[in-house]
């Protein structure tokens, strides 16, 4: 074993000196927090679960005070204004009505060559006539020798060859017809449009490329029609007119998505918290009823809650659907909520009564008793208080699994159904234009998965919140 | 072992009969004839029924002449399809949804038991924490979504290789059926990645673990001959639960894929009120549900020696 | 070749906690005799299972570090060892117990299983043969029926069975060091005296030397050849069994003996407990640990760590106590031979 060198270190006698050793009385040096303030303490430090707070915050004002800031009527169909995708605000040049245009046909031009040519130069001078709007977008050119036609194209993005000139918009025949009207659904974006010139049938391997960006422009007509001018305005032709602003876009039927999913909040929150709410207080009740008085009722109390849990969901959500008098295709938001609370509260019965159980056996229960306790006080001051946690985890938790119930019921069409919006319904109508307008869909299953995901990640910090309260005081 | 084998296939019987009888009672609750309330029930169809079930007799009478028939395993007619069968409907359609939620189970399963073993083993660093990430949004991603996106990206893929290298819609190959049970799967998946983590993480500080290391045996051989056995006995006893959930998102999952399933069935057979496919399909689901509890709870006693010999 | 099977010198492990870096073990040495049973003595986180367990290699890492220190067997050292290079030793070497057997045996492996496992892996026995050696230490540790009892579960065992067979397993491999941490803590008294007598009879039959860890000092007096006491994550006093019930002179020592019962003392006397609390190591004191808690504390105490002083001219028992000075000022109880006090049967 080592001995420690002492040769740098001589104790004089004062060091030998006794000292008293009143050992010191245990204070106590912090205050004391309730179980509440504590377990809040330990929520706040959980940034996932206060971040989730917020979320669930700012969502509970989306839906509640959004109206009052968005005036825009959910139901409002806008035949023009199909499948938008989000934008921000757009403006258009009010014009008059359509205006025929003949084209241009040259008449000094012969119509087909004299000889058939293996080869054509690519067509020269293509221009855009009068200016491009989104009403129609009118193209020239110069005829070119050796063609008999000319087939137009367009396309999104620059062509990159031959075979990737895009959208066959029309053909001329002759060579002297020299011009061509797009009026297909056009928008106010770039466009890339190609002329390659055809012998009549076939296409010579040329062609020639021009970038248009229509002006974006609304008819005096439909700006009347869709109420954004006054008859006052009518003559006022070249006028600069704030056209309807969808930040998210519109639905298939051109109905402004955020007042829906404003509109469609209400529905999934309502269910999402009023029927976990009064399942949750239910299942309470049960819970606490067969765990406290136990024996036969508790078994047959709990023989019953095993049968209810095997019920089918569904047949109960139609039976209730048609007890209400409410035919396929209609809503049923209450028979959704009287599905939802009469066949999930088993769930928590069955968790608040092991708990009751488990409150019942300990120490603090029985001395209370022999004080002289009554029921009553047991059952306020002891049982209730620490079952609390327990009940409000549930509760957290009850929340997105009563949100994705709804959202899976309105999604085959049994439960909330259109006009009505609920994010449900909205992405079960989503989910058809999919694939050409995805927002529709994206935005309906996004409010479901943050709220869902808020009201999850929450439910994980209440339970550590709790559960580290629990260890700390072993 | 066999008395408890016994015992929880009595009360699954008890519960089969419950749900039977529960919906038996719920269809006669409803306001008038449950036939009245259809109006496409032809004449023909409409005497065919009355005669099966006895509509014209007292109700305790049905109720009996139902439960026979469910005893015998007839489910009765369509009302919407003339003459169709419900027994032909669930034997021609069931196998489908079957074969796909078991694909569906078993990448949950295995995916689940993967990813939380590798989390708990990763605890705090990177891996961990991506993947934890990912699982708390697929618990929060509802499956139709998934099945939205999840065909969404075959239309990319396909579209940027220029043939359909995995068919995006329809049953029938193995390439069919791979996207469809994966997008099932995924919402279980991420349930059970967790459950697995946590599991894994109280196994690595169990004792006996601390004892393995002491007899001198190789990280490898503790983690899978003491670690991972331990630790898939909770995900175990939660796949029975697991079958319910995923039988449920088949319904979604058949309709967005158009899957000739049972669950695509049904749920168009409550949209058209078909009331004897619903009943059928819901007691034959019910009963389903019930076995694959009790068959998952029979098996857990095979990996759980203290279970089996209780 | 010395008669230490094992030497452990300055050994120091940290923990990394949240709070701050626990220094759970602050420079202990000891040495194991051959054949003989050191007794670690302590109270309930002094790090005497620390202390074990990193001889062992078994602390997890992260959040445990060794800072320092050196463990030898047989010349060889054990500490910083790659598992590949540790599973040379552990498990045959050195074999090892813990306190509770219910869940130090995995719930899913038969006992057989699992003592069979130790041989296959060690000794590349097959299957079949490691089960019927199995039987035999079954056997060995006077466990009856031990063919049938190798199929079984460890649940199926009682408790003090359950410590048999973890000591048949420790045993596969003849050990020549069992260390045992707590090994009857979990247990009945009846079952204790069992446990203890089987480890006794062992180590003479299989002529081991055990590392005894506990904080009951019944226990230490029947087992212990030498005794290390432990506080604070430091070892206070060591010496012969007889020199830390008759002679011993570090106040903590004698703290513990008068808050242990015995069975001579005259009714009257009572039992003295040790007030307040062994000190905080997350910054353990810059003075001796038990400053606050000595009744015979003096100011130098509070400064500076006292040495290991060799007490009466012993070399083998030693005491870290200011006391042992030439200046301190005597303490009767301490300097005079205190074998007023029974040893503890």
């Amino acid at each position: 074993m080592t001995s420690t060198s002492i040769s740098d270190f001589y104790p004089g006698v004062a060091d030998f000196a006794r000292v008293g050793t009143a050992s010191p009385v245990e204070e106590i040096s912090r205050p004391s927090l309730s179980y509440w303030q504590d377990v809040w303490i330990r929520l706040k430090k959980n940034s996932r679960a206060t971040i989730s707070l917020y979320i669930v915050i700012a969502l509970a004002v989306f839906t509640l005070l959004g109206p009052l800031f968005w005036q825009v009527d959910p139901f409002l169909q806008d035949l023009n204004q199909i499948s938008q995708a989000p934008s921000l605000r757009k403006s258009a040049t009010l014009v008059g009505a359509y205006k025929r245009w003949d084209g241009i046909v040259l008449s000094d031009f012969p119509v087909e060559p004299q000889e058939y040519m293996e080869s054509v130069a690519a067509v020269t001078g293509l221009q855009t006539f009068e200016t491009a709007t989104t009403q129609q977008v009118r193209l020239i050119w110069d005829p070119l020798t050796g063609s008999a036609g000319y087939n137009i194209y367009r396309n999104h993005r620059l062509p990159e060859g031959f075979n990737d000139l895009g959208l066959p918009l029309g053909s001329t025949y002759g060579a002297n017809e020299v011009s061509y009207e797009d009026r297909l659904s056009l928008e106010s974006r770039t466009y890339y449009y190609s002329i390659v010139p055809t012998d009549g049938y076939d296409e010579y391997e040329v062609y020639t490329i021009i970038e248009v960006r229509p002006q974006m422009i609304i008819t005096v007509s439909e700006a009347e029609g869709r109420g954004l001018i006054s008859e006052a305005e009518e003559g006022n032709l070249g006028q600069e007119i704030r056209l309807e602003f969808h930040p998210f876009g519109t639905d298939y039927l051109g109905r402004d998505m955020l007042a829906r999913l404003m509109e469609g909040a209400r529905v999934s929150l309502f269910i999402g918290i009023v029927a976990p709410l009064i399942f949750v207080l239910f299942g309470v009740i049960y819970g606490g009823c067969a765990g406290y008085f136990g024996g036969t009722l508790d078994a047959l109390l709990m023989r019953f809650a095993d049968f209810v849990v095997a019920l089918p969901f569904l047949l109960f959500m139609i039976l209730f659907k048609i007890a209400f008098g409410i035919g396929p295709g209609e809503s049923g938001i209450f028979p959704m909520l009287l599905a939802l609370i009469l066949l999930a509260w088993p769930a928590t019965a069955r968790l608040v009564r092991g708990q009751v159980l488990q409150i019942r056996e300990q120490g603090y229960i029985e001395a209370a008793q022999l004080l002289g306790a009554k029921p009553q006080y047991l059952i306020f001051r002891h049982i209730i208080p620490n079952t609390m946690g327990v009940i409000l985890v549930t509760l957290t938790f009850a929340v997105p699994s009563a949100i994705f119930t709804e959202a899976f019921l309105s999604f085959i069409g049994m439960g909330v159904a259109p006009p009505t919006p609920s994010w449900g319904s909205m992405c079960n109508e989503g989910v058809k234009t999919m694939l050409s307008h995805p927002h529709e869909l994206i935005f309906p299953a996004a409010f479901i998965s943050v709220t869902v995901l808020a009201f999850n990640l929450l439910g994980d910090g209440l339970t550590e919140a709790l559960d580290s309260r629990m260890r700390s005081r072993e | 072992m066999l008395a408890y084998t016994l015992k929880r296939l009595l009360a699954g019987v008890i519960t089969v009969w419950f749900i039977a009888t529960a919906t038996f009672i719920a269809m006669h609750m409803v306001p008038g004839d449950p036939l009245m309330n259809d109006k496409a029930v032809s004449a023909e169809i409409r005497k065919n029924l009355e005669q099966k079930y006895g509509l014209d007799k007292p109700v305790t009478e049905q109720y009996f002449i139902y439960l026979g028939n469910m005893l015998r395993g007839d489910f009765g007619i369509s009302f919407t399809q003339q003459n169709r069968r419900v027994n032909d409907i669930i034997r021609d359609h069931f196998p489908v949804s079957a074969t796909l939620g078991l694909l569906a189970i078993f990448f949950a399963a295995t995916g689940g038991v993967l990813w939380g073993a590798l989390t708990a083993i990763y605890r705090n660093r990177m891996p961990d924490i991506i993947i934890m990430f990912l699982v708390i949004l697929g618990i929060s991603v509802p499956s139709f979504v998934f099945a939205a996106l999840g065909q969404l990206m075959l239309v990319n893929i396909n579209s940027m290789l220029g043939y359909s290298l995995i068919p995006v819609a329809g049953w029938g190959t193995f390439a069919h059926m791979l996207m469809p049970s994966l997008v099932l799967g995924l919402g279980t998946m991420a349930f059970l990645t967790r459950l697995m983590r946590s599991s894994m993480l109280e196994v690595v500080n169990a004792d006996y673990i601390k004892t393995a290391r002491a007899k001198g045996l190789s990280p490898v051989r503790i983690f899978f001959r003491h670690q991972l056995r331990n630790a898939i006995l909770p995900v175990i006893t939660v796949l029975g639960p697991s079958i319910a959930a995923i039988t449920t998102g088949g319904f979604v999952v058949e309709l967005v894929f158009a899957i000739p399933g049972l669950g695509r069935y049904f749920v168009q057979a409550v949209q058209q009120l078909d009331y004897t496919v619903i009943m059928g399909t819901t007691v034959f689901y019910g009963a389903f549900l019930v076995f694959m509890v009790i068959i998952v709870d029979i098996l857990y006693g095979f990996v759980d020696p203290r279970v089996r010999l209780e | 070749m010395s008669d230490h099977i094992l030497e452990v010198e300055n050994l120091s492990v940290e923990f990394s906690t949240y709070g701050g870096n626990v220094k759970a073990v602050r420079g202990v040495s000891f040495n194991v005799n051959r054949g003989q049973t050191l007794a670690i003595v302590g109270e309930s986180g002094c790090g005497k299972s620390v202390t074990v367990q990193a001889i062992m290699g078994i602390i997890p890492m992260p959040p445990g570090r060794i800072t320092g220190g050196s463990a030898k067997l047989n010349g060889h050292e054990l500490l910083g060892l790659s598992s590949k290079e540790a599973n040379k030793f552990r498990g045959i070497q050195i074999g090892m117990i813990f306190q509770d057997p219910m869940t130090s045996l995995n719930p899913t492996m038969t006992i057989g299983d699992q003592i069979a496992e130790t041989l296959m892996v060690h000794r590349g026995k097959s299957h079949s043969q490691a089960l019927k050696q199995a039987v035999d230490l079954l056997e060995k540790t006077h466990i009856p029926e031990a063919r049938k009892r190798v199929k079984q579960y460890p649940f199926e065992f009682s408790g003090g069975m359950l410590q048999r067979a973890m000591i048949a397993q420790s045993l596969a491999c003849k050990p020549s060091i069992l260390i045992a941490d707590e090994p009857t803590t979990a247990l009945d008294v009846t079952i204790q005296a069992q446990i203890l007598e089987l480890m006794a009879e062992l180590q003479r039959t299989e002529n081991m030397s055990i590392i005894l860890i506990t904080h009951d000092l019944a226990v230490v007096a029947r087992m212990a050849d030498e005794v290390a006491v432990m506080y604070a994550g430091q070892i206070v006093e060591t010496g012969s069994v007889d020199d830390i019930f008759y002679e011993s002179s570090h106040p903590y020592t004698l703290g513990l003996k008068s808050a242990m019962p015995s069975n001579t003392g005259s009714r009257e006397k009572k039992l003295t407990p040790i007030n307040g609390s062994p000190p905080d190591l997350f910054s353990p004191p810059q003075g001796c640990g038990y400053f606050t808690r000595c009744p015979y504390a003096m100011r130098l105490c509070d400064k500076k760590q006292p040495i290991n002083f060799v007490v009466r001219g012993k070399q083998n028992h030693r005491s870290r106590c200011w006391l042992q000075h030439g200046d301190a000022p005597e303490v009767a109880a301490i300097h005079q031979n205190n074998s007023g006090q029974s040893r503890a049967d």
